[in-house]
């Protein structure tokens, strides 16, 4: 019998824990996520049921960082890479900055309108609120 | 600038960053979105406030919206 290397000696393959760990985390913080996007709007309990949440996701995620080692070194990529990633960032940030300054904000959506109309409906905030957490942990674990 | 004008724009911006990260992935040549978010990271006060800057536009979305 032959080993397949992707495969440790546990036999699970090391790249697919993390989704199906991440696909098991959003079941589990669903409910969660359809009570704290149903609290009354600039409440103090919606502040908390929001930002407490994301302040763990992110404390949770900077520990198993440092756990793991710290910084995930990688090759950096070209410059000319990062700077077409950099053209485009600044072209987005000029194109929502030209439509926040003008009016009506129907002729003129930014992205925060545009996402308020996305999450108008009870169960898509908490997907959003689900997806929100998820790359709060990425953010801090990449 | 029309509505349909400011939502193209939106969406070819987005279609350029799904085009750069592909090519990236199917050529092994320039940055897909990960490494370019990565290098951006790398140094603690920029992820610092970055993280922070997420955190409040969670806040926002979530918190300062009166939902119909």
């Amino acid at each position: 019998m032959t080993e397949d290397p992707g495969r440790d000696r546990s036999g699970s393959r090391p790249g697919a824990v993390a989704p199906a760990v991440a696909a098991v985390s959003a079941v589990l913080i669903s409910p969660y996520a359809w009570w704290a996007v149903g609290r009354p709007p600039f409440s103090a309990v919606a502040t908390a049921a929001v930002v407490l949440p994301g302040l763990a996701a992110a404390g949770v995620a900077g520990v198993a960082r440092a756990r793991a080692g710290g910084r995930h070194d990688r090759p950096a990529p070209a410059p000319a890479g990062m700077a077409r990633w950099a053209v485009l960032a600044a072209l987005a940030a000029a194109w929502q900055l030209a439509a926040y300054l003008q009016h009506p904000r129907h002729d003129h959506p930014t992205l925060s309108s545009l996402t308020n109309a996305a999450l108008d409906s009870h169960a898509a905030r908490a997907a959003a609120f689900v997806a929100w957490l998820a790359v709060t942990v990425t953010l801090v674990w990449r | 600038m029309t509505r349909f004008v400011t939502l193209a724009g939106y969406v070819v911006i987005l279609a350029a960053a799904v085009v750069l990260d592909v090519r990236a992935r199917r050529q092994q040549r320039g940055a897909r979105f990960g490494d370019a978010l990565a290098v951006v990271l790398r140094p603690w006060r920029v992820r610092l406030a970055v993280v922070a800057a997420w955190l409040w536009l969670g806040w926002h979305l979530f918190v300062r919206v009166h939902w119909r």
